[in-house]
């Protein structure tokens, strides 16, 4: 069986002159949690709205669960679940209801459906606001019915386009673990988001876009690798001196910057080389009092990708 | 007690009730019909879900059918009661549904129209100005066209009141006979003559002016039997329903859901 979920080949939509989405070769496999991130504008939403078959891509394949899904399929939209960026569904429904229409879209038993409703709307917190109208939800609310149709029909792939846009704190710190509890299930998560520390948190994999050009797909840690150069420690000394600015720049894997005690070293390599300094410190009569690494993450991969300066 | 006795109340509001009421009952029923789901941006939820895009059209379509149906059958029911109550009992009340069916179709001929206009603007303000506009249009033209000219025969063919027929001549004046307007607003009271009447004969009448333009003369610009001219306003009405209809389809195939509401 395959276990390409989704695959595009040269996918490629345009706007009139604007080339929204151009040759992105996008692959998620089986059970991966894979965030699709690029600032805004970079073609995220378009390239979900074709893998739903809301847009006609203009050229390239794209293949969802091994079927060519380009237009119209309702039988792969049978088998995933799509959250669109901000929502909206008929205000006049109420949360219960519209969940048994859709329900009955995917030709759910009215057994399973009286079963899994009530099951839903507690997963996504809107346990006790089911029979309220969808007009008199909050934003946050109309967000989570929205996760709570994406998987309605227990999808085998569950897209999310944006999923904490609108949330409070506390609701994005929500969304996650249900992201997070969606993936124990054995189901594989697509989801576009421009919060890089959404992404750190829940992630496996990254693509990253941009312009609507590929920049980068891979695991979390090859993206963190690609972003080594900009890894850096800052390490606190009780007092600085000469005798340790020296020992630092002995150092052949880093570079030194010095402001008061403290002192940013900028590392060429990806080893864990926090023993060596702090032996350099002492042998130099200094104490540090805090040592921490900095960058390396997603951030400074992303913004080095999209040619933004790091701070 | 009854006021002044009409055995024919029933018939006669078939035949009053079409034109302007009809088209703002269409419009009424359908200007949302899919604008409506692009301009609130539950087409996006509703078009992932695994129902194909015909499934979804068809739907509309049978509800706006449907509840023209219902609008009709009420307001059927009413006139019925109102009628027998006030105006006595009424003759060939069997027709009554024939004459609901032709209401309910000629109305449908406007909704098909405001359906596509919807789908094609994505606006439910296009949808109903647009098909408003269409509706003064063929109105303002249909009688210009008629009255002036006597070209009557194009009016046969198009949506709306269509020609006025008479069972009278056209050159005696005053008029003789009784008049009814013969186009797709008034199916109903058409398939009601057509079972009462099929072979009466209905004269189409335009105006001739003389040399100069000074002294116009009323003529006769045609002449057919009401068996032909309500079977061909059934055709022409759908004909235009199923083009439109067609026409909507496959704009709504066709369309893309490029913004995000």
């Amino acid at each position: 069986m395959d276990t390409h979920v989704i695959q595009t080949e040269n996918l490629t939509k345009s706007y009139g002159t604007r080339i929204a989405v151009n040759h992105l070769n996008l692959t998620v496999e089986a059970k991966q949690i894979h965030g699709f991130l690029g600032p805004n504008g970079a073609g995220k939403t378009t390239t979900i709205k074709m893998l739903v078959g809301l847009l006609r891509p203009d050229s390239g394949s794209l293949k969802i669960l091994g079927m060519n899904a380009a237009g119209d399929k309702p039988r792969i939209r049978e088998r995933i679940g799509y959250m669109p960026e901000l929502p909206k569904f008929p205000k006049h429904l109420t949360g219960e209801e519209l969940l048994d229409v859709y329900g009955r879209m995917y030709n759910i038993p009215k057994e399973t459906r009286r079963k899994r409703i009530p099951e839903l709307l507690k997963m996504v917190g809107l346990e006790g606001r089911g029979r309220d109208r969808i007009g008199k939800y909050s934003k946050g609310m109309q967000q989570r019915i929205g996760i709570a149709q994406a998987l309605l029909n227990d999808p085998e792939l569950v897209i999310l386009d944006e999923p904490s846009i609108g949330l409070d704190p506390v609701g994005m710190v929500e969304v996650r673990d249900m992201v997070k509890e969606i993936v124990k299930g054995g189901q594989t998560v697509f989801f576009s988001s421009h919060l890089l520390a959404e992404v750190q948190q829940i992630c496996d994999h990254v693509s990253i876009i941009n312009n609507g050009n590929m920049l980068f797909t891979g695991t979390l840690d090859e993206v963190a690798s690609k972003a080594g150069p900009s890894r850096r420690l800052v390490l606190e000394v009780q007092k600085a001196s000469d005798s340790i600015l020296h020992a630092l720049k002995a150092l052949s894997f880093a570079t030194v910057n010095t402001n008061d005690n403290t002192y940013t070293l900028h590392l060429k390599t990806k080893d864990d080389v926090r023993a060596e300094i702090s032996r350099a410190v002492s042998a130099a009569g200094g104490v540090i009092l805090r040592m921490q690494e900095e960058g390396g993450g997603l951030e400074d991969a992303f913004m080095s990708l999209v040619g933004k300066e790091a701070e | 007690m009854t006021l002044a006795p009409n055995p024919d109340a029933v018939s006669g509001f078939f035949n009053t009730f079409s034109g302007i009421f009809i088209f703002l009952i269409a419009v009424a029923t359908t200007m949302n019909t899919i604008s409506g789901e692009f301009e609130t941006g539950s087409i996006t939820p509703l078009l992932t879900k695994p129902v194909s895009k015909n499934t979804v059209f068809l739907g509309k379509i049978v509800a706006s059918f449907l509840t023209l149906i219902a609008i009709y059958a009420f307001l059927t029911v009413y006139v019925i009661v109102g009628s027998v109550v006030i105006e006595g009992s009424q003759n060939n009340l069997l027709l009554a549904p024939l004459g609901l069916f032709g209401l309910t179709l000629a109305t449908m001929v406007w909704a098909s129209m405001v359906i596509l206009l919807g789908t094609l603007s994505k606006s439910s303000l296009v949808a109903a100005l647009g098909s408003f506009g269409v509706f003064i249009g063929v109105t303002i033209v249909g009688t210009i066209l008629s009255s002036v000219y006597g070209q009557t025969s194009v009016l046969f063919y198009a949506p709306g009141g269509g020609a006025n027929g008479s069972t009278g001549s056209c050159e005696t004046f005053p008029r003789s006979g009784t008049n009814f307007a013969t186009g797709t607003d008034n199916l109903g009271y058409l398939l009601i003559q057509l079972v009462l009447n099929p072979s009466a004969v209905l004269n189409f009448c335009g105006v001739r002016f003389g040399p100069g333009g000074r002294e116009g003369e009323i003529f006769t610009a045609s002449s057919d039997t009401v068996a032909t001219v309500a079977l061909r306003a059934l055709a022409v009405a759908i004909v235009y329903l199923a083009a439109l209809l067609v026409v909507s389809w496959y704009a709504f195939r066709r369309s893309q859901i490029v913004e995000s509401a």
